[in-house]
């Protein structure tokens, strides 16, 4: 990854230089000195590119002289479109286009140091690969940009606006790193194990095994574990940075908020195994907690004044003489007990364990679940908002705001006692699928029933978890969806 | 099925439907029946008594919506058994309620279609509503009594098979509705390929009975533009080329509820008299499979000029939805409402509990929101995202109709079809304040319930005459 850097405006002699140009009004003092650097060519050659300054439009001019090897024009649009939303974006849009040049400058009239930095977080969270197997990749293929340099007025100011949008970046890549790993590599102990880096950042981390979760009696997130020779996990992750009341007999601390992710490392759909075309992308069934542990990192690496705690069940579904059958009776942590009618409806076993135990433990304020939980909530909403289901108002307004500014939506979905009358079992207290109709909502039903009447809402990620092509923020693969969403929410409403 | 009015006290012997809220005393002589039953009055429970009287208690709840009495209505009239009358006693009520208890029993009582040779089952029972103030009644009646009476117009619609309901006889069953002050037009086949209604030609065409478009007028008193319902009206779907698997298939008889429920909304808003002016525009066709069905891969120019490439010849809904929308819009209708059985995505998205709403007008939804939670018919609100018209560009035409499978995410299978055919509709309304109804799911109910026996509900029908009646009807 580029250094990310910000400076005074000043025209580089070599390499590339990027304008961000309105499309009315002047681009600023470098877009001046380039006019001046290109003999006055450069307007004339853009508005032979057709280039006019719409939002995100771009145009590029190779060896224009002045030593550069290359300027490019990215379009700010309308004064209404210079927002720190949009900038990030556009930084985003950048990043192809320098990827390939050793030094790039980026300059712009509307570059205040809060948009630079929104500029270099864009950048930073476009430049993500997950090369790491990739043996014989040519060096022409890779990115050699070394320095990225964003011109503005306050280089210290866009510096220290920049160092949390960083640490985010951080816990995204943590996140897309985790969600990549194909399965034979990361399984639950492994997965667990990572989440020791937090560690660093000052986060306590607690790993529990299936000795001390058959002792607590998790029987629902066991049952689906047990067909896989690979160990269950469940990892608490804690980051107490709420500032500590001073001195005694004070108000007491706030409750913690908690989030919890689904993290089937791999999902065969076990004994109601799943076809075989697509099953590859079953490595991201762990992305609910990929995006938790992302979270954590983030939160942790900007220093969140808020306490947090992320907790996410590992598992591993696969079929086995010694597999969960259709027709098994589990009992929950909670003590509800659960008849399995289809094995690969294995996600919200797991969350349902790994609740109970969030708000009996911590009490939260609210929790927040992510799961890449059905194909129902695709088939409802596609690929643009992950699923929202909440029986808290006040939450779920926070969360759709949150969702808003980050880019990352979500949409609301309905809960009801209708749809809840869908999983009633004849031999249990519940059955963990209620047939097609319906199918993302009432497992969300089956997910409220395990917290206990505390504030919650449910995301179904399992349509935005992955980017199936290049976005603006993310490149084709991992998203980490969620981690800049819940990192907003905790910086906009439980951080004072 | 019709309710009489009466003042005169139940005699002996008749069966009488009491209502009783919930945590309110218990009638005396009925106390210890009712606490042996573990009865509650809760809204759409009733307890049927048959000594020392026959009464059936009838819950109304605690709260007491007029939903409320619409639903105690139809659970009294649903443990009436074999009964042959009964009289609903609404002389404890104000009014609206007891106009709301009626149109209850009215919506759980009227039987369902039936073709049979021998006669099965009971005749609707003769039912009467005892009321104090029978003048004070009626005008709460006559408004609920349409709107009913309407709902059970489009649910005789959409029972029918499609053997009798053919296009051509779907035109004739709507010309009835002159008797009432509608203006009914049709158009047929041939008129409607020679003015260009391509999309709804190319779905039509192969019918043994050819395509219609049927406009009905009601103007209403009010100078001001027309409310405009739209409805889907395939009086069978085979699904053409791109054909359906045989399981299930019988029920694309109900691929034309939209259509009957805009009717049925036409119907009630003429018996009451409503001031306000509505026309309906129905694209009625059927989807057969046959040498000169259209294909996948076909290029149709709509009736708005805009191409469309056909990838799938089941998702046809839309197809003569665009060329109605459009056909709409010379009305300048105030708003457009197109109601449709559109997708099973939406099924898959918000099961039988509710119908999807997509709409470019704020304002508008919310309306449509609150009009379907007072009637019971409940609408939940769904995305038009930039994605979802992304995925409809096409390399050949305008747009495509629908996004293709077999590629994408998890080989194509997983596709929020429902957003797409919304995003697809858009295209066809201009800049008109406009709602879209995905009522797939909601057509028919699996079982009764309390206000309506298993079978075609006619969802939509209450809904748009309440919305009318809230948002429609002022003086402007």
């Amino acid at each position: 990854m580029a250094d990310i850097a910000f400076t005074k405006p000043a025209l580089p002699r070599h390499g590339a230089l990027v304008l961000l140009l309105p499309e009315e009004g002047s681009g600023g003092t470098l877009h001046e000195a380039a006019i001046a650097a290109t003999d006055g060519r450069l307007p004339k050659a853009l508005e032979a590119a057709g280039f006019k300054g719409k939002k995100g439009q771009t145009a590029t001019l190779w060896a224009p002289g002045g030593g550069l090897s290359k300027i490019v024009a990215i379009g700010l649009g309308k004064p209404g479109d210079i927002t720190a939303e949009n900038l990030e974006s556009l930084g985003g849009t950048a990043w192809p286009l320098i990827a390939a040049e050793r030094e790039s400058v980026i300059a712009g009239e509307a570059l205040t140091p809060e948009f630079a930095a929104r500029i270099g977080s864009g950048l930073k969270l476009r430049s993500y690969r997950f090369d790491k197997y990739r043996t014989k990749e040519k060096e022409e293929d890779k990115p050699k940009a070394e320095r990225i340099a964003i011109a503005t007025a306050d280089p210290a100011k866009a510096k220290a606006a920049f160092a949390p949008l960083a640490a985010i970046a951080e816990g995204i890549f943590l996140a897309r790193d985790l969600v990549s790993e194909p399965p034979n590599v990361l399984f639950p102990a492994e997965m667990a194990d990572r989440c020791k880096v937090l560690e660093k950042l000052g986060v306590v981390v607690e790993i529990m095994g299936p000795k001390e979760m058959k002792k607590l009696g998790f029987g629902a997130l066991l049952g689906v574990a047990q067909g896989s020779v690979q160990e269950a996990r469940m990892v608490v992750m804690k980051w107490m940075g709420a500032p500590k009341p001073a001195g005694r007999g004070k108000k007491e601390a706030k409750k913690p908020l908690c989030f919890v992710g689904k993290g089937v490392t791999f999902d065969t759909g076990g004994i109601s195994i799943k076809p075989a075309g697509g099953m590859e992308e079953m490595k991201f069934d762990m992305a609910g907690a990929g995006t938790v542990i992302g979270l954590m990192a983030a939160l942790a690496g900007r220093k969140a004044k808020a306490d947090v705690i992320g907790l996410v069940g590992l598992v591993e579904n696969m079929p086995s003489g010694n597999a969960q059958r259709p027709g098994d009776v589990v009992t929950s942590y909670s003590g509800q007990t659960i008849e399995v009618i289809n094995t690969d409806a294995e996600g919200r076993l797991v969350l349902a364990d790994v609740l109970w135990y969030a708000q009996e433990k911590y009490d939260p304020a609210f929790m927040v679940d992510l799961a890449t939980l059905t194909g129902a909530i695709i088939v409802a909403l596609g690929h643009e908002h992950a699923g929202m289901f909440a029986n808290d108002e006040a939450l779920a307004e926070k969360l759709e705001a949150a969702g808003k500014a980050t880019g990352e939506l979500v949409w609301r979905m309905p809960l009801g006692d209708a749809y809840d009358k869908q999983i009633k079992s004849d031999i249990a207290d519940m059955k963990n699928v209620g047939g097609r109709p319906g199918g993302s909502i009432t497992a969300a039903q089956f997910i409220q029933r395990f917290v206990n009447g505390k504030p919650w809402a449910h995301l179904d990620i399992a349509g935005t978890a992955w980017a199936y092509k290049d976005v603006p923020l993310i490149p084709k693969g991992a998203s980490a969806y969620g981690v800049r969403l819940l990192d907003r929410l905790v910086a906009d409403h439980y951080e004072d | 099925m019709q309710i009489r009015l009466r003042t005169v006290a139940p005699r002996a012997g008749e069966a009488v439907a009491l209502p009783w809220a919930q945590g309110t005393p218990a009638p005396e002589a009925m106390a210890a029946a009712i606490a042996a039953a573990h009865f509650t009055g809760e809204a759409g429970t009733s307890l049927a008594l048959f000594s020392p009287d026959a009464v059936i208690l009838a819950g109304t709840g605690a709260a007491a919506a007029p939903l409320d009495f619409e639903r105690a209505g139809g659970a009294a009239i649903a443990a009436l058994g074999d009964a042959s009358a009964l009289v609903l006693d609404a002389r404890g009520l104000q009014p609206a309620e007891a106009a709301a208890f009626a149109a209850g029993a009215m919506l759980r009582g009227a039987p369902p279609l039936a073709i049979r040779s021998v006669p099965a089952g009971k005749p609707a029972p003769r039912v009467e509503l005892l009321t104090g103030d029978r003048p004070g009644t009626i005008p709460h009646w006559r408004a609920a009594e349409a709107s009913a009476r309407g709902t059970l117009f489009a649910r005789d619609l959409v029972s029918e098979p499609a053997n009798y309901l053919t296009p051509a006889i779907f035109a004739t069953r709507l010309r009835s509705l002159e008797e009432h002050g509608i203006t009914v037009k049709v158009i047929g086949p041939k008129r409607l390929r020679r003015r260009g209604f391509g999309a709804l030609s190319a779905v039509g065409r192969e019918a043994a009975s050819g395509p219609r478009l049927v406009t009905l007028r009601w103007k209403g008193r009010l100078d001001a533009r027309p409310i405009a319902f739209i409805g889907k009206g395939l009086c069978f779907d085979t699904g053409g080329i791109s054909i359906k698997p045989a399981a299930g298939m019988e029920e694309m008889r109900a691929d034309m509820a939209g259509a009957a429920a805009c009717a049925g909304a036409m119907l009630a808003l003429a018996l009451r008299r409503s001031p306000a002016p509505a026309v309906a525009i129905l694209a009625i066709a059927e989807n057969s499979t046959g040498g000169d069905s259209y294909r996948p891969g076909d290029v149709l120019t709509t009736l708005s000029g805009r191409t469309v490439e056909v990838l799938d010849t089941d998702a046809e809904g839309r197809l003569v939805l665009a060329d109605a929308l459009h056909h709409a819009r010379h009305h300048r209708p105030q708003a457009m409402i197109d109601l449709a059985t559109l997708t099973g995505s939406i099924v898959t998205a918000l099961g039988h509990h509710q119908a999807g709403l997509f709409s470019n007008d704020p304002p508008l939804a919310a309306a449509l929101v609150a009009a379907g939670a007072a009637v019971g018919e409940p609408l939940w609100p769904m995305p038009i995202g930039v994605r979802h018209r992304e995925d409809l560009n096409s390399d050949i035409a305008d747009i495509k109709q629908c996004a293709p499978s077999g590629s994408g995410a998890s080989g194509g299978r997983l596709m929020p079809d429902a957003c797409h055919a919304a995003a697809f509709l858009r295209e066809f309304v201009g800049g008109v304040a406009w709602a879209h109804l995905d009522i797939a799911g909601v057509e028919a109910r699996a079982e009764a319930d309390a206000l309506g026996p298993k079978g075609a509900s006619g969802f939509g029908v209450r809904l748009l005459d309440r919305l009318v009646a809230m948002r429609f009807e002022e003086e402007r």
